[in-house]
């Protein structure tokens, strides 16, 4: 807890600590369900990321915003997002490389029987990390405030 | 066009709280109110079946939204509100009145809900979309194929947009890391 956590921003307490800590691990769950099963069912990338990256705002909530900040590693942040717009546009380079058009999963088929339907699982994966990590980024952005830059980081 | 209850009171509920959003005085009874307005929303979405939509409003409207408001508050300067609701401006009432007139007047010449002769449901588009996207994509949500398959390029451009939008609030707050 650094300083430049305002007063009463943060507020201690057992009771949202222990319901976050039981309640976290299901809410990832159902965002990687939304996410894996958008295929067949409402959902998909978006809503699967947004989910997942509220996940880690009900930790800021739980155990302090700059504790969990300390906790999670920018480097995946970072990797989950950009790596989300490679995969999605690898995917489409993939099938142009292959001899089809852009984004046309059928010409994986050769590789993997199902290779649309997967095609298009991974698309949404690749959406909901870049989702997921730029709704985490917004949040700690927001909260580490404008006026004043962190030790973290330099101008 | 007849409502059932539950439309009729979800209505009622999502154009209090819209109302409540614009004229409560205290910035954070009107962001609770604009949050509980995505939820009667994203409500709505699933009475007209489309779950989909309804998912992403609850997930971000009434979810992230919220969130990132609220933190926005905590990090400003909020003026204590000496009464409950803005005062109200006629000239401002008249034109939004106008507005919401117009619109109202479109109302009449919609479709019934899941009216089987509505343009929509007859176009060559979606009934291709209906009888092929299975065969075509593997995947049963249609709007996942529509998504992912068919629009993927669109889809492609918005996921650029969403990691743009991360890229700039970075570099116009002139840092260097997310976390």
């Amino acid at each position: 807890m650094s300083a430049d956590e305002g007063p009463g921003l943060y507020v201690e307490s057992t009771i949202i600590m222990t319901t976050v800590r039981l309640v976290a691990p299901f809410v990832l769950t159902f965002a990687l369900f939304i996410m894996f099963h958008g295929a067949d069912t409402p959902g998909g990338g978006f809503q699967g990321g947004v989910i997942a990256g509220s996940v880690v705002m009900m930790l800021a909530f739980a155990y302090g915003i700059d504790s969990t900040r300390q906790w999670l590693d920018v480097r995946v942040v970072a990797a989950l997002a950009s790596g989300g717009v490679l995969v999605f546009a690898g995917i489409g380079l993939g099938a142009m490389a292959l001899g089809g058009q852009f984004l046309q999963y059928n010409e994986y088929l050769p590789l993997y029987s199902k290779a649309s339907k997967y095609g298009i699982e991974l698309v949404e994966l690749g959406i909901g990390g870049i989702v997921a990590s730029v709704a985490i980024g917004l949040f700690f952005l927001l909260a580490a405030g404008f006026g004043h830059v962190t030790e973290g980081s330099e101008r | 066009m007849s409502l059932t209850l539950l439309e009729g009171a979800l209505l009622v509920f999502v154009l209090c709280c819209a109302v409540g959003a614009a004229m409560l005085k205290d910035t954070l009874a009107a962001v609770i109110a604009f949050a509980a307005y995505s939820l009667g929303i994203s409500i709505i979405w699933l009475v007209l079946q489309a779950p989909d939509v309804g998912l992403t409003e609850a997930a971000v409207g009434a979810g992230i939204m919220t969130i990132l408001f609220i933190l926005a508050l905590a990090n400003t300067v909020t003026p204590n509100a000496d009464r409950l609701f803005e005062p109200v401006r006629w000239r401002t009432v008249v034109f939004v009145g106008a507005f919401v007139v117009v619109m109202a007047a479109t109302v009449p010449s919609l479709p019934a809900i899941g009216d089987p002769t509505a343009p929509v449901v007859g176009g060559e588009v979606t009934q291709y979309y209906l009888e092929n996207a299975y065969k075509e994509t593997q995947v049963k949500n249609a709007v996942t194929a529509v998504l992912a398959a068919y629009r993927g390029f669109d889809t492609l451009g918005e996921a650029v947009v969403v990691f743009s939008a991360g890229v700039v609030a970075l570099s116009v707050l002139r840092r260097e890391v997310f976390a």
